[in-house]
């Protein structure tokens, strides 16, 4: 087991490396320059010109990828060109935001989709599992922007509960209660994530519960409640939870819309922003600590199968 | 007589008194501005940014300003005095305006800022170019010598955005082309500098040693008093978010709102909406230095003559209070209006297009049209355009980008024909892009170069303003570029802010603003 994690860790290498070529590549054969944007769009020709020179960015592509790349074996990301800040810095001071969002979000979708799925597949074709599947498609195809502002008119505006929109640090300012701040977005978050995930833990446990075993063990005069749980749903965890792996790296980093609505100071947010502002070095620093961080949890999941189907063995 | 002597004293200092405690009431609180996005950088100098002027007018000062009619009249210059026909003018600075470190400024700032202006700055080279030195003449004087008599030299030195505003010493004479950091923010304006958290807010806080002018308010100049503690501009990207803010009271000012949501905002008694009259004129550049365009006059007046301008407006902007199709390129609020060449405008004559498409030789050559979706204004603006063009026979191939990718690509003549963009107000017309040799279009020819030589050198006003209409007369014939109309940008805010009027004049200012009782 260890030496198989051994082995993961070994093989991220290329991959990352790969993925910040890929990057790199990508950005700059977009067209843009990052001084004509901060300049803006009466600078002269020779203005942009200086300042090009005087961020680097008149060196040759290979000559600026070496230069990022030893910077980030030693844990330098570079200078974020927008922030005048290093990246790190950035990306860190905007992880507080998504690393909230995505735990309060993946709570909320495990304790509301998880509990209504298995209770759809237990009432499988009933009046319930009617109701719970047409919320589901509901809430799926409803979009997060227009669910997001109408949710801030009903709490915010009308019955002023909660706030609009923003986030003040907690690391910060030590106050917990600016939690209220990410009520709505994780309901927001949450809603459309639910729905797929009683999708799949309904569809999985029927899917199990044709197994020869689960007609054993209901020969064997197990209670209904013993087969559901410890046989059926057990059993279709193995999709479920490789899917809620992938739904939290989403949530850290995906949720450029809903962090726009609630005006959010996430890593969504700094990803889209950072590419319309041809913010080259945090662009490469955000892409490459989330594909580090997909290939962790990527990693998380795997092993967890082994806790959940004793087959599975890795060595 | 003694006995009514003492009431009256008494009630004298009653009213004293209380005058006292309702202008302390006034004074205090946090103004929370949601504003579109996030400035690059608070240095003026070199950015012409409307969001950072915005923010960095509170901070810096320059030697002008401009009053509610757009004149310039001194900031921190105390007098004027020119001399040499013209040709020098001696500036005698106020003492004992201190910057936020506590150092008088005094004329060895303002010469380092103007240097550093001069040569990295954006309007910096205008002004520097047409001068044979500046320099300083006494701790508190600073003279200017023009190679010839320079009209605009105010008007430059009162304009904020992408202009001279002073900073200390050691901080304009150790910057260069890249912008300043945020240590350096050290002006001499009634807000100071005091946080920068990225993705949440931009902190000033009230300059308690500001030295304001003794002159009453008028537009952007006179007395200026900051009457909050603290000014936060927080960054709320999306339009809902900042008027649900406003109306839930999470913001007290809210910049850039929809067209589409005026009338309704306009009744709603939760907000208070204010119009900006510093007006946006959406801009079609022609290219002059290469491809189907080039030198072909009757084939632009061709293109100018075929589009109808007002369903442009009323698509792109929405409701009529917002926008005008007029003509002039500066507004009719300016001393600066003209008519001139304005028959050739929105023409709208189907008759006239095709027979100057004719002249020109046009044979449905492809035409280049590029815009950008990062402002959604420019592109409802250009689906129009393209429609009325390609109604007209134009062969158009309507390209969209995003604003980084489009101002990389118009740097390069032979990528496109015509591109769009928008501009803000400006005080001087020698300050429109479309003046400058550099910038993309590329509009240089003997005529217009002999024009703006007697624009700038010309003194008398009325002489300026009657070589102006023969300038906007030859852009209407040579068609350099095509503007769609004056556009007004609008903002609200919640109905306890005091102080802000019906409309502002280019940017919002928070000076003299207060929450009131």
């Amino acid at each position: 087991m260890f030496s198989y994690i051994l082995r993961r860790i070994w093989s991220m290498i290329p991959s990352l490396l790969l993925a910040s070529i890929i990057v790199f590549s990508f950005i700059h054969l977009i067209p843009g320059d990052p001084a004509q944007i901060m300049l803006g769009d009466q600078a002269t020709p020779e203005q942009v010109q200086g300042l090009r020179e005087a961020m680097g960015l008149d060196r040759p592509l290979y000559v600026q990828y070496g230069r990022w790349l030893s910077g980030v074996v030693k844990g330098d990301f570079g200078t974020s060109i927008f922030f005048h800040q290093p990246v790190l810095h950035v990306i860190l001071d905007r992880a507080e935001t998504s690393v909230l969002i995505a735990v309060f979000s993946m709570l909320l979708i495990i304790l509301v989709g998880v509990p209504i799925g298995i209770l759809s597949a237990v009432r499988y074709n009933s009046r319930i599992d009617q109701l719970f599947s047409g919320l589901s498609m509901l809430f799926a195809s409803v979009p997060t922007f227009w669910l997001g502002l109408n949710l801030m008119l009903l709490f915010s505006v009308m019955l002023r509960w909660l706030p609009t929109s923003g986030f003040p640090s907690i690391l910060e300012s030590g106050d917990w209660s600016n939690l209220r701040y990410l009520v709505l977005p994780c309901i927001t978050l949450a809603a459309p994530n639910s729905a797929l995930i009683i999708r799949l833990t309904r569809s999985s446990m029927l899917d199990v519960a044709k197994a020869d075993y689960v007609k054993t063990a209901r020969a064997k005069g197990l209670s209904e409640g013993a087969v559901n749980i410890r046989h059926i749903f057990r059993n279709s965890l193995i999709s479920v939870v490789s899917a809620l792996g992938f739904t939290f790296v989403a949530l850290m980093a995906g949720t450029v819309v809903t962090e726009t609505v609630f005006s959010l100071p996430g890593i969504g947010r700094l990803v889209v922003e950072s590419v319309l502002r041809r913010d080259y070095p945090t662009i490469q620093g955000i892409i490459l600590i989330i594909a580090f961080l997909y290939m962790v949890i990527n990693l998380l999941v795997d092993l967890s199968f082994a806790l959940l189907d004793p087959r599975i063995r890795y060595s | 007589m003694n006995r009514t002597r003492t009431i009256l004293l008494w009630s004298l200092c009653f009213l004293v008194i209380a005058a006292g405690a309702a202008f302390a009431a006034e004074k205090g609180g946090v103004l929370r501005v949601a504003v579109i996005d996030e400035p690059p950088t608070l240095d003026q100098h070199v950015v012409t940014s409307d969001l950072t002027t915005m923010i960095a007018q509170h901070i810096f000062e320059g030697l002008y300003t401009f009053d509610s009619k757009y004149s310039p009249v001194p900031l921190l210059v105390k007098s004027e005095e020119m001399k040499d026909d013209g040709k020098t003018a001696v500036l005698s600075l106020r003492e004992g305006v201190k910057f936020h470190n506590g150092k008088e400024m005094d004329a060895g700032d303002v010469l380092a800022s103007l240097e550093r202006w001069g040569k990295f700055g954006a309007r910096g080279p205008v002004l520097f170019s047409n001068l044979e030195k500046v320099e300083a003449t006494g701790k508190f004087e600073v003279t200017l010598t023009f190679k010839a008599p320079f009209a605009p030299w105010k008007n430059l030195l009162a304009f904020m955005n992408g202009g001279p505003v002073i900073y200390p010493k050691d901080v304009a004479s150790g910057a260069e082309k890249t912008p300043i950091t945020p240590e350096q923010y050290i002006g001499t304006g009634p807000y100071k500098f005091a946080e920068r958290n990225p993705g949440r807010y931009i902190k000033l806080v009230r300059n308690e040693d500001y030295a304001a002018r003794t002159e009453a308010a008028d537009g952007y100049a006179g007395r200026r008093e900051a009457l909050f503690d603290e000014i936060r501009f927080i960054p709320v990207p999306d339009v809902g978010t900042r008027v649900n803010g406003v109306k839930a009271g999470d913001y007290d000012y809210a910049e850039q709102i929809l067209g589409d949501l005026f009338d309704s905002l306009k009744e709603d008694p939760s907000v208070v909406t204010t119009v900006n009259q510093g007006a946006n004129q959406g801009l079609m550049f022609f290219n002059s230095r290469e491809g189907v365009l080039k030198d072909n006059f009757k084939l632009r007046q061709a293109l100018q003559a075929a589009v109808n301008m007002e369903p442009v407006l009323q698509s792109a902007i929405g409701p009529a209070e917002l926008w005008k199709a007029s003509g002039s390129f500066m507004p009719e609020s300016t001393l600066w209006y003209s008519k001139a060449g304005l028959d050739r405008f929105s023409a709208n004559n189907p008759e006239l297009t095709k027979n100057l498409a004719k002249e020109a030789g046009y044979n449905g050559e492809k035409i280049t049209l590029m815009a950008s979706t990062s402002y959604k204004f420019h592109y409802d603006s250009t689906l129009v355009i393209v429609k009325q063009l390609q109604a007209a026979g134009f062969n158009i191939d309507h390209q969209i980008y995003d604003w980084a990718t489009l101002i990389s690509k118009r740097g390069d003549p032979t990528q496109w024909d015509i591109f769009f963009t928008h501009h803000g107000f400006v005080p001087d017309p020698i300050l429109f892009t479309f003046m400058s040799e550099s910038y993309p279009g590329w509009w240089i020819t003997e005529t217009k170069r002999a024009l703006a030589a007697e624009f700038a050198g010309t003194l008398d006003e009325a002489k300026r303003r009657e070589v102006w209409d023969r300038i906007q007369a030859l852009v209407y014939e040579e068609v350099p570029v095509m503007k769609t109309g004056d556009h007004f940008t609008y903002d609200i805010y919640s109905p306890k802010v005091h102080g802000l009027s019906e409309s502002s004049l280019i940017w919002p200012k928070f000076w003299g603003v207060s929450f009131g009782k």
